[in-house]
C-alpha cells in the first residue's frame, strides 16, 4: 500500500493555560496529504492552524497521535538528533513577518543560509542560491541588503532561503499577512510557480480567501477539527457553515449564491471574479470569448 | 469634533544625508470632521508618515499642520498637548502593551494627562467597553490575551484619552474575517456614539468601501485623489495605476462589460450589484 506523503493520525496537542490548565488547541485530527498538493488551510483565529504547522515541522510534539512524513514516523521519542535534522529539512516553512525571518546582510548570503548549514558543497550552493532566486524574481536583488526590500521582496528571500534546502514541502503560516496587495500578488505568484513547476507540496495558511481559492484542496479548521475538506469550489459553497465559523467566502462568490437563491440558474464554479462572470454571461445568453 | 488641515506640506526622511527621501510632496488636504476618511495606497505611499504628521510624531520639512486652523507646531513645547487631541493607534499595536495589567495599560494615557483616579476608571470601563473587552479582561497580563483581544486593548488605551480624531494605522491587520468586521463594527459605533473624526489608514479596498465615508488615495508621496467614497471608488482604472487592488465586485463589474454586457462601471458593492445583475434577468425575462 503507498504511504501518503504527509498522513496525521489521530493527533492532539495541548497548551499549558492559565494555573497549568490544559487547552487543547488540536483535538484527534486525521489528515491526509500527498505529494505536489496545493493545500490552503483556513480557520479563525485560534483554530489550531498555527500549531497544525508546527506539529508538521517538528516544532511541536503531539500530545498523543502520530505524524508520517514520507512513511517515516516524525513523532518517535527514539529518533537520534541526526535523524530530526534529516527530516526537519523536508518540510520548510515560512512565516509571517517579513523582518524576522532574514539573517544575512546580503541578499545572496541569506538564501546560502540553509544549505551552508546543511553542509552542501560550495559549487552546488552556488547552483541552488541561483536557481531559487530565479525562481521567485529576485536575481536582480541577489548583492542588495534585505532591510533595504519591501515586505514582499524580503518574503520572496525568505521562500528562496527555504527552496536552496530543496525541501519536498513547504509550509506558509500567513505569509502575505504583513504584505500590500502588491506584495501579495509577487507572493502568490511566487507560491504557485514553485507547487505547479517544480512539485514542491505546499501547505498554505491563510485568512484570505481569495489566496485559498488558487489551491487545489481547501481545508477548514475549527476548534482544533477538520470542519471541511474539499476543493475550493465545495468548500465555498457551504457560505453559512463557513461564517458559523467565523470566516467568509469571496465577495463574487457570495454575489452568485445571492443570485442562485433569488432563482436564476447559474451552474458551474464560482471561486474568482473571472469565473463568475462567466457564469452570468452564460446564463445571460452572451456568446463567451467574444467581447 | 475637530478638523485637521494640511497646508502644502512637504516631508523628507533621512534629511541631510546621500539616503534623502521625499516621502510627502506638498499634500494640502482638509480632513472632514465627525466622519470616517480613509486613507489608502501601497506601501511607500506615504500613508503613515501623513498619519504621523497629524499628531506633531513627525514635524514637517515644509507647511502647516493646522488642528481647527492653529498651527500645531506654533508652540513646539506644548506638541504634546496635540498628541492628547489626536491619536494615533499604530500598526500592530499590541506589541507596544508593556503594563501588567489591561487595566493599567489602558490606564497609562489618560494618567499621563493628569486626570483624577476617579476619572481614570470611568474612562478605562467606557473605553473597554467601546472596543469590545470584556471587564473581567481587565485584571489579566496582557500575555494572557489573544491578539485580537491585545489589539483591542491597544485601541482602548487611546480612546481612553478621548481624543478627538482618532487615527487607526491597519486597524485590522492579520486578524480573521470575523474578528476584521467586529473591530470596525466598534469603530463606527465610537464614531456615531462620540460624534469624533476617524481616519482610518489601509490596503484593504474591500475595508475602505464598506466603512468610510471619504477616501483619500496616496501614490509616491502624492495625494492623487480625494473625495467621496463612490467619487474614488468609480475610478477603478487610476486606483489600479495606483497599485492598489480594486475590491472584486468593481473587477466583476469589468470582466462583464469586457463580455457585452452593459453594467455600471461605477458600483463597487455586492448589495448594488446583486441589484443591477438582476435587473438584466429581469429584462430578458
Amino acid at each position: 500500500m503507498d504511504l501518503p506523503f504527509i498522513k496525521v493520525e489521530n493527533v492532539s496537542y495541548s497548551y499549558r493555560g492559565e494555573g497549568d490548565a490544559a487547552i487543547r488547541v488540536i483535538k484527534e485530527l486525521s489528515l491526509e496529504i500527498d505529494e505536489g498538493e496545493f493545500v490552503a488551510v483556513l480557520g479563525h483565529n485560534g483554530s489550531g492552524k498555527s500549531t497544525l504547522a508546527k506539529l508538521l515541522n517538528m516544532i511541536l510534539t503531539p500530545a498523543s497521535g502520530k505524524i508520517f512524513i514520507e512513511g517515516k514516523d516524525i513523532t518517535d521519542e527514539n529518533m537520534s538528533e541526526e535523524e530530526i535534522f534529516a527530516l526537519r529539512k523536508n518540510v520548510g516553512m515560512v512565516f509571517q513577518n517579513p523582518d524576522n525571518q532574514l539573517v544575512a546582510t546580503i541578499v545572496e548570503d541569506d538564501v546560502a543560509f540553509g544549505p551552508e548549514n546543511l553542509g552542501v558543497p560550495s559549487q552546488e550552493i552556488r547552483r541552488r542560491v541561483d536557481e531559487a532566486l530565479s525562481k521567485v524574481g529576485m536575481t536582480e536583488y541577489a548583492h542588495h541588503e534585505p532591510h533595504r526590500l519591501s515586505g514582499g521582496q524580503k518574503q520572496r528571500v525568505a521562500i528562496a532561503g527555504i527552496m536552496a534546502m530543496l525541501p519536498k514541502c513547504i509550509i506558509f503560516d500567513e505569509s502575505t499577512a504583513m504584505l500590500d496587495p502588491i506584495g501579495r500578488r509577487e507572493v502568490m505568484s511566487a507560491i504557485k510557480k514553485l507547487n505547479s513547476e517544480m512539485g514542491i507540496t505546499v501547505i498554505m495558511i491563510t485568512h484570505y480567501m481569495d489566496e485559498a481559492a488558487m489551491a487545489n484542496r481547501v481545508v477548514v479548521l475549527d476548534d482544533g477539527r477538520i470542519a471541511l475538506d474539499g476543493t475550493p469550489s465545495e468548500v465555498f459553497e457551504k457560505e453559512e457553515l463557513l461564517r458559523s465559523m467565523g470566516l467568509d467566502v469571496p465577495q463574487c462568490t457570495a454575489l452568485v449564491h445571492r443570485l442562485r437563491r433569488a432563482g436564476i440558474a447559474l451552474e458551474g464554479e464560482c471561486t474568482d471574479p473571472e469565473k463568475c462572470a462567466d457564469l452570468i454571461a452564460t446564463a445571460l445568453g452572451k456568446e463567451l470569448g467574444n467581447g | 469634533m475637530a478638523e485637521i488641515s494640511l497646508r502644502e506640506v512637504s516631508f523628507r526622511h533621512g534629511k541631510g544625508t546621500p539616503y534623502e527621501i521625499c516621502a510627502l510632496d506638498k499634500i494640502t488636504l482638509d480632513i472632514a470632521p465627525g466622519v470616517i476618511t480613509g486613507i489608502i495606497g501601497h506601501t511607500g505611499s506615504g500613508k503613515s508618515t501623513l498619519v504621523e504628521l497629524f499628531n506633531g510624531i513627525l514635524k514637517p520639512a515644509e507647511g502647516r499642520v493646522l488642528i481647527d486652523g492653529e498651527d500645531i507646531w506654533a508652540k513646539p513645547k506644548e506638541i504634546r498637548k496635540v498628541r492628547f487631541r489626536v491619536g494615533l493607534v499604530m500598526q500592530y499595536p499590541e506589541s507596544q502593551l508593556f503594563e501588567e495589567t489591561i487595566r493599567q495599560d489602558i490606564a497609562f494615557g489618560p494618567k499621563n494627562m493628569g486626570l483624577s483616579d476617579k476619572e481614570i476608571e470611568r474612562r478605562v470601563v467606557e473605553a473597554a467597553r467601546f472596543v469590545g473587552l470584556d471587564e473581567e479582561l481587565l485584571e489579566k497580563s496582557p500575555f494572557d490575551l489573544s491578539g485580537g483581544q491585545k489589539r483591542r486593548a491597544a485601541i482602548a488605551g487611546i480612546i481612553a484619552m478621548r481624543p478627538d480624531v482618532l487615527v487607526l494605522d491597519e486597524p485590522a491587520a492579520g486578524l480573521d474575517p470575523v474578528g476584521r468586521e467586529s473591530i470596525f463594527a466598534n469603530i463606527v459605533e465610537y464614531k456615531e456614539k462620540t460624534g469624533s473624526t476617524v481616519v482610518i489608514v489601509s490596503h484593504s479596498m474591500e475595508d475602505m468601501a464598506r466603512y468610510c465615508d471619504r477616501v483619500v488615495v496616496m501614490s509616491g508621496g502624492k495625494m492623487i485623489m480625494n473625495g467621496s467614497r463612490d467619487e474614488v471608488f468609480s475610478q477603478s482604472a487610476s486606483l489600479e495605476g495606483a497599485g492598489l487592488d480594486i475590491p472584486q465586485i468593481t473587477k466583476l463589474m469589468t470582466l462583464l462589460r469586457d463580455r457585452g454586457i452593459d453594467v455600471d462601471q461605477s458600483i463597487y458593492t455586492s448589495e448594488k450589484a446583486y441589484e443591477e445583475i438582476m435587473k438584466l434577468f429581469a429584462k430578458k425575462g
